[in-house]
């Protein structure tokens, strides 16, 4: 493409284009521009549109253009080709800063991201000048040039923040201090100086504190990875006046809006975090100037007030007194009484207040409220750095703190009880102020875990929390209530389980207040209740004392889901499905009218599933209802079928994908219920499970695996008569599932459940074709993953259809196959089974190998013998090998595709673990014992012979542990 | 730095194949590019001699008075040592001389511009005239003092050879003057430090040692031999070094401070380095020595002792255990609560390493109570020290075995290593997450998983790692999300099993191992 008015004229008709609005416009024209973006000179041509333009619009459009170009082709990727070419790379560096500082900021941003992405792959090697070219314009006075180089410098140093040392980052720092620190400092002063010149200028100030607060940015990036020499020597220069913009103040930097933060509180955000830097790396350094500005940042606490403004600023503040007061060298500038009473009053005390931004966030934002109040999200919050710094203090002074924050707590809760409803923020800042001072570790599981001692936390509970929770209307101050509410579940491990048995009615009742937080609060402080250990394992509150109220509990935990805002509250799900876990059998007679609201939910939720862990609980609470109701009465299977299929049917046709893997593991729950054959609506839903598409979800498998095993229990002999036909497709799901690393497992759980249950005759003719393809993946893709379940599987077989059988199917694969995997697999590997059921069909398996295989006794196979039974006698005896292989290390779940629509389990469709093996080998060991036995007898003198010839001492030890334990002997 | 973190991470995957415990090691910090102010406690490169009193007072004696106060142009200087009136030239010498002596900006450049240096070197010859051959020596060395283009200046003049046979000059005060002259030349740098040791100063130098030596002629010799050692890219050659390591031996135990500095100091420069350097200056014996140094109250002292022997302990795991031998865990408590900060973080640093070590050395660094001194560092060290101690705790928690774990936990490292989690040093986080997924597999190895997530989240560090999960860095980001989403995001799991599980009726099935694969 030429430099040409008739290409600048076609470059502009198709920016104007990307930006209709009708996608049969737009979509073309973008397809254009991508197709001759490889063009040489056509970021020239963009860069001249973004300067000469006639249009505005134009020129926007081309530097967000340029912009993305850059930011897809500028990197030089080994191996592929050059997207820009040489030529237009240096006509771009060489005019990008002068017309990226010339332009009106819109544009000035774009390019200036520009030259931080080129600036990125080529400073400084590859474009040595860049340095001197943006500190000249230092010299230009011009503050809009200025600020443009400085944000340009910003968004090239700020990496230097968060990149690990090294040499070579460490060379493009001392590069860039060399030429830039000394320009930047004195340009610093000369900013200060206008400062004043033009202190009632206000939109020179603007200006120029647009520049200040830049600078303090770069100076955070270049101090960042280390106290650089020049700063180090200019540190007076630097922090006086520092400490001096933090101190100042200036009417016209005032802001009217209440909710954006002005230039003045950015820049002395910015400066308090420098200030931190300094305190936390270069301590040794900074100790001259610490003390002073400890006294600025508590003075500027103290003068700032309440508007959200303020709030990043404030917190910043606090948070850097919180981390210098917990240092045992400065212990000494707050030690004075005068001073801590001061921080406690007019810092930590004003910060914890309720603001009218928070009552707001309380009753039309309450999710967010939540989220920050209850799941700590809190981390940038005043509340949340005055916490902090009660914290920090009470490192050192506990008691004082404690005793001044009591004055302050009795004197508000007076306040409160003068007028309760002109001065319930007062008590809310009083129990605030009392969970902060107690708390001094807290979990989520467990609430607080490490209480202040200096705290009586159930007097106070008994005297302010429950009146609140106690009053006749749970409707009024809902704050309060949400509070008192709180306390309870945090303190619930500080509070006498007596005080809790009292608040679950109280608790209760709030599931019916009107407001979100309140009853999702009671919602959630039930269900933290609920999970409270108490002694033997067992919960702390028992299904028997809760006797009472399961009726009035169930009812309002419902009820609480037709409120508005709540009809999918995750909370309150959970909540039903804790209670129902530890209710267990008392909630029987209420399950129809609970499964009928459950589905009915269902059914709803499943148009639009959008609260994942809404319906996981709703599933749960599902699955639990039907485990409870039918371990009581077994036939009751049969009605919830009846409740669930339809709307089961409908999540299946509609393809509701959240809901499948859920959906399964009821299913196989509900079939591993019945007592008899399989029933015939299961039986026509059977060839449907088989569909590739379900398989291709990895979602899907490991519940659909478990759904065919429960198939394959309880319908086997149905599935051979009746589907005979459908038995290739079976294995066919085998074979896909066995081709993938991640899954393989999963192909021979149901290899397993196959071989055990369906009768030999229906899969005669395909045994050959199984172990064809498991050797196929042993040779071609061996994991120990693998190894493990083709192990498993081998001894199991060998189990169910005799050892003389698998040695003749390997053998017949392939000659000599048998002893092939004797040597090369089940002796070297056998010691990584893992699991008790495995291991123990394992030893089975290879006892019977050892003991009813005669070709063991009497082929070349016969000198396989003894290092069998070494191996078996490893496996019983030496700890488990879980060596992996470097490769395999790195293969993860994650390589497979799609698993972000993962697999969720759930706890309460759990299934019982199965043995194989149970009913006829109790103890393995003995088992060997008396095997080896009844071999010696059948073949007197060659056992005895064997085992002393080249078993080691050690084995034939434990040999003979086994052989006496099994009052044996061999012949 | 070496990529120590790389190697950490491959070492857990190669846990059971027999740990390489050398790759934890961690050698003095190569660092060619340095932002910070050169540090204020390393030795002295070059010195120029400024002082009057002692030296003017042995060669006044055969001086006019009157002679001192004589003030030449440098024009004057420039005709005057290029004449040949012997009287001149040493009027004009010693003027020089005294320029150079000036306190403060003494005129190294222009002397050099003058152009008269060759000719200084050539009074170095001067055998018949002792206080000429002085004052040139003198002024040479202060050029030599400056930077390496004046180094080198006096150096291509020649005056490696001149200086070297002045060593053997029957006046002490040229001997001494030439010794530091040369340790000028040789604190240049490893090129002009060999230039000197192929012209074979070692020996005349060496000679100079004698226990009648005055103790400031031995204090330069010391500092000189201390030059002589200094430097790697290469290192000193190793006959050299085998050379001075016996009177070097001798000069630690004497009882003037700054020789004893001073060759600590030098020890530390040949330890320094690879593992068969060390093995010389350990098959010393001189180990007893340098721990018994590190106690000294002399800070000059304690900083070259403690540095040497945390060189030596870089090295090979027997190395390491030399240096254990001779005491060092007794006396690294100490240190590690020392008020200084390059002394808590050399002290650390040395900790770190021997950390590193097999797991009967992390037993001898338990039984020793080094863990209350290396909490408490971690807890209220300088930061330099603290992020040190991240690197011991590291190195403790991928070479000890479980039980040691579980003593480190339970001496109270978690607190202060979560709360450094908010550190401003992206390096320093990435290690503790590391650690951190270390600790998770002790614990999975006890089954103690569940308590060791209560534990981090109760000291807050579950909040700090989830605010990592949105760090700049892609390591350090990486890392974060790892522990999260293997320890803390299955928040439900546990807790689904519900506490009445009587019937046994919720208990996980095998597949739920397998599933988290």
């Amino acid at each position: 493409m030429e430099l040409s008015d008739a290409n600048l004229q076609t470059l502009t008709e198709y920016l104007k284009k990307t930006l209709d609005p009708d996608p049969a416009i737009r979509r073309p024209a973008e397809k254009f521009l991508e197709s001759v973006e490889g063009s040489q000179n056509y970021p020239l041509l963009l860069l001249t549109l973004l300067e000469k333009s006639q249009e505005n619009v134009i020129k926007v459009c081309a530097s967000v253009t340029f912009k993305n170009y850059i930011k897809r082709n500028w990197r030089i990727v080994e191996d592929e080709p050059n997207k820009i070419c040489e030529s237009d790379r240096i006509a771009i560096k060489a005019n990008i800063v002068p017309l990226m500082l010339s332009s009106p900021e819109q544009i000035q941003k774009q390019l200036s991201d520009a030259i931080s992405i080129i600036g990125r792959e080529d400073f400084p090697q590859k474009w040595p000048d860049l340095l001197t070219e943006m500190v000249n314009r230092f010299q230009s006075g011009d503050f809009h040039v200025i600020n443009g180089v400085l944000r340009t410098a910003h968004s090239l140093f700020k990496r230097y923040r968060h990149e690990f040392k090294s040499n070579e980052l460490w060379t493009e720092i001392k590069l860039v201090l060399d030429a830039f620190a000394l320009p930047l400092t004195n340009l610093f002063k000369a900013t200060i100086e206008l400062c004043s010149t033009h202190a009632n200028d206000a939109s020179a100030l603007k200006v120029l504190f647009s520049s200040l607060i830049l600078i303090a940015k770069l100076f955070y990036s270049l101090n960042f990875q280390d106290l650089p020499e020049f700063f180090e020597d200019n540190m007076e220069t630097w922090m006086t006046n520092f400490h001096s913009l933090l101190t100042l103040d200036n009417k016209l930097l005032q802001t009217d809006d209440e909710e954006e933060a002005g230039l003045l509180e950015l820049l002395k955000s910015q400066i308090c975090d420098n200030a931190a830097l300094y305190a936390q790396k270069y301590d040794e350094e900074f100790q001259p100037y610490l003390p002073r500005f400890v006294t600025a940042i508590w003075n500027l606490l103290v003068t700032t007030g309440q508007e959200m403004k303020y709030d990043l600023l404030v917190s910043n503040a606090i948070q850097f007194l919180a981390s210098v007061c917990e240092r045992p060298h400065y212990k000494h500038l707050f030690e004075d009484q005068n001073t801590l009473t001061s921080i406690c009053e007019k810092v930590i005390v004003p910060n914890m207040e309720f603001r009218a931004a928070d009552e707001e966030a309380f009753e039309d934002n309450s999710e967010e409220y939540i989220r920050r109040d209850l799941e700590g999200s809190d981390i940038d919050t005043r509340r949340r750095a005055a916490c902090d710094l009660v914290r920090g203090l009470c490192k050192f002074f506990e008691g004082p703190v404690t005793g001044i924050f009591s004055g302050y707590v009795n004197s508000m809760l007076q306040e409160y009880a003068k007028n309760p409803s002109v001065n319930w923020k007062h008590k809310d800042a009083a129990i605030y102020l009392v969970t902060s001072l107690a708390s001094k570790a807290q979990t989520q599981k467990h609430g607080i875990t490490q209480a202040n001692e200096l705290v009586n936390l159930t007097e106070f509970f008994v005297n302010h929390i429950q009146p609140d929770l106690k009053s006749a209307s749970v409707n009024e101050f809902p704050v309060l209530k949400a509070d008192g509410i709180k306390y309870i579940m945090i303190f619930r491990n500080q509070v006498p389980k007596e005080q809790l048995l009292v608040s679950i009615p109280l608790l209760i009742n709030h599931l019916q207040a009107e407001s979100i937080v309140v009853h999702t609060y009671a919602a959630h402080a039930l269900e933290r209740l609920f999970t409270m250990r108490g002694t033997n394992n067992t919960t702390l509150i028992t299904a028997a004392e809760m006797a009472p109220f399961v009726e009035v509990l169930l009812t309002n935990l419902f009820k609480a889901l037709t409120l508005p805002g709540s009809s999918e509250n995750e909370y309150i799900m959970k909540a039903i499905m804790r209670s129902f876990s530890l209710l267990q059998e008392s909630i029987i007679p209420y399950i129809p009218s609970v499964i009928t609201q459950l589905t009915q939910k269902l059914l709803a939720v499943s148009k639009n599933p959008s609260k994942p862990h809404f319906n996981h609980y709703m599933f749960e609470s599902i699955c639990l209802s039907i485990r409870i109701t039918c371990k009581a009465n077994p036939d009751a299977v049969g009605s919830f079928e009846e409740a669930l299929f339809m709307v089961f049917t409908e999540i299946l046709q509609n393809d509701v994908q959240e809901f499948i893997p859920y959906v399964f593991q009821v299913m196989s729950l509900l079939l591993e219920m019945h007592k008899n054959e399989i029933p015939s609506s299961y039986m026509a839903l059977f060839p449907h499970l088989l569909q590739p598409v379900l398989w291709e979800r990895t979602g899907n498998i490991p519940p659909l695996v478990r759904l065919l095993q429960a198939y394959l229990e309880r319908g086997a002999n149905t599935i051979a008569s009746a589907a005979a036909d459908k038995i290739p497709g079976l294995l066919g799901v085998f074979q896909k599932l066995i081709a993938s690393k991640a899954n393989d497992h999963q192909g021979f759980y149901l290899l397993n459940s196959i071989i055990e249950h369906m009768p030999p005759e229906s899969v005669d003719q395909y045994r050959k074709q199984i172990f064809i393809l498991l050797f196929q993946r042993l040779q071609n893709s061996k994991t120990t993953k693998f190894i493990k379940s083709f192990l498993v599987f081998i001894n199991l077989y060998c189990i169910k259809y005799g050892a003389l059988a698998l040695q003749e199917i390997f053998d017949s694969i392939q000659p000599k196959m048998f002893g092939m995997v004797l040597e090369k697999i089940i002796i070297p590997e056998i010691q990584k089974v893992s699991g008790q059921v495995e291991k123990k069909i394992c030893a089975v398996g290879i006892t019977k190998i050892l003991t009813e295989c005669p070709p063991m006794m009497d082929t070349e196979y016969t000198k396989l013998w003894t290092p069998l039974l070494q191996a078996l006698i490893g496996l019983f005896e030496l700890p488990e090998d879980d060596t992996i292989p470097d490769e395999e290390h790195f293969i993860d779940i994650e390589d497979t595709p799609g698993y972000q629509t993962a697999f969720s389990q759930l706890a309460f469709a759990g299934k019982k673990e199965h043995d194989p093996v149970g009913q006829m080998v109790n103890n393995p060991r003995i088992h060997l014992a008396q095997s080896l036995h009844k071999l010696s007898t059948a073949c007197p003198g060659r056992v005895p012979s064997m085992l002393s010839t080249s078993l080691n001492a050690e084995a034939l030890q434990y040999l003979q542990g086994y052989l006496q334990a099994a009052s044996v002997t061999l012949l | 730095m070496p990529v120590v973190h790389e190697h950490s991470e491959r070492m857990r995957k190669f846990k059971n194949k027999g740990k390489d415990a050398a790759a934890l090691r961690r050698q003095r910090a190569e660092v060619s590019i340095e932002l910070r102010k050169a540090k204020k406690d390393e030795q002295i490169l070059k010195r120029r001699s400024i002082s009057f009193s002692l030296m003017d007072r042995s060669v006044s004696l055969g001086e006019e008075k009157s002679n001192e106060n004589i003030q030449l142009s440098l024009e004057e200087i420039v005709e005057a040592v290029n004449g040949s009136n012997r009287e001149l030239q040493l009027q004009a010498t010693q003027a020089t001389r005294r320029m150079l002596s000036r306190h403060k900006d003494p005129p190294i450049n222009q002397i050099i511009e003058l152009g008269i240096i060759p000719r200084l070197v050539e009074f170095l010859t001067h055998a018949d005239n002792a206080s000429l051959q002085f004052e040139a020596a003198w002024a040479l060395t202060n050029i030599a003092s400056g930077t390496s283009d004046h180094t080198k200046v006096v150096v291509e003049g020649g005056a490696i050879p001149a200086f070297i046979s002045l060593l053997s000059s029957p006046h002490m005060h040229i001997s001494e003057q030439s010794v530091w002259a040369l340790g000028n030349i040789a604190g240049d740098g490893p090129l002009y430090r060999d230039a000197l040791i192929n012209c074979n100063v070692i020996p005349p130098l060496l000679a100079l040692v004698s226990p009648v030596t005055p103790v400031g002629f031995l204090r330069n010799v010391t500092w000189t031999l201390s030059n002589l050692c200094r430097n790697k890219n290469p290192y000193p050659p190793l006959d050299a070094v085998k050379k001075m390591l016996p009177v070097l031996i001798c000069l630690v135990q004497h009882g003037d401070k700054d020789i004893i500095s001073d060759s600590c100091w030098a020890i530390s420069y040949l330890t320094d380095g690879s593992n068969d350097r060390i093995q010389i200056v350990v098959d010393t014996g001189i180990l007893p020595r340098m721990v018994e140094l590190m106690t000294s109250p002399e800070l000059v002292i304690m900083t070259p002792a403690l540095r040497a022997v945390g060189n030596v302990v870089t090295g090979t795991d027997e190395q390491t255990q030399a240096a254990i031998d001779a005491g060092v865990l007794a006396v690294l408590p100490r240190l590690l609560r020392h008020a200084k900060p390059t002394i808590q973080k050399e002290a650390a640093w040395t900790l770190s390493n021997i950390a590193a070590g097999p797991s009967q050395q992390i037993q001898q660094l338990i039984t020793c109570g080094l863990l209350p001194p290396l909490v408490e560092l971690l807890d209220k060290g300088d930061f330099k020290a603290q992020k040190e101690a991240v690197w011991a705790v590291a190195n403790f928690t991928t070479g000890g075995t479980v039980e040691q774990v579980v003593e480190l936990v339970q001496s109270g490292v978690l607190k202060p290593l979560l709360n450094l989690l908010l550190a401003k040093d992206s390096k320093t986080i990435l290690v503790i997450l590391d650690t951190i997924s270390n600790l998770f597999l002790a614990a999975e190895k006890l089954g103690e998983t569940e308590r060791l997530c209560l534990l981090v989240e109760e000291l807050d560090g579950l909040e700090k790692i989830e605010a990592l999960q949105i760090h700049d860095n892609n390591m350090v980001y990486r890392a974060a999300l790892n522990i999260i989403e293997k320890y803390f995001s299955g928040e439900e799991n546990p807790d689904l099993q519900p506490g009445t599980g009587q019937d046994g009726l919720y208990d996980f099935s095998v597949e739920k191992q397998d599933f988290n694969f």
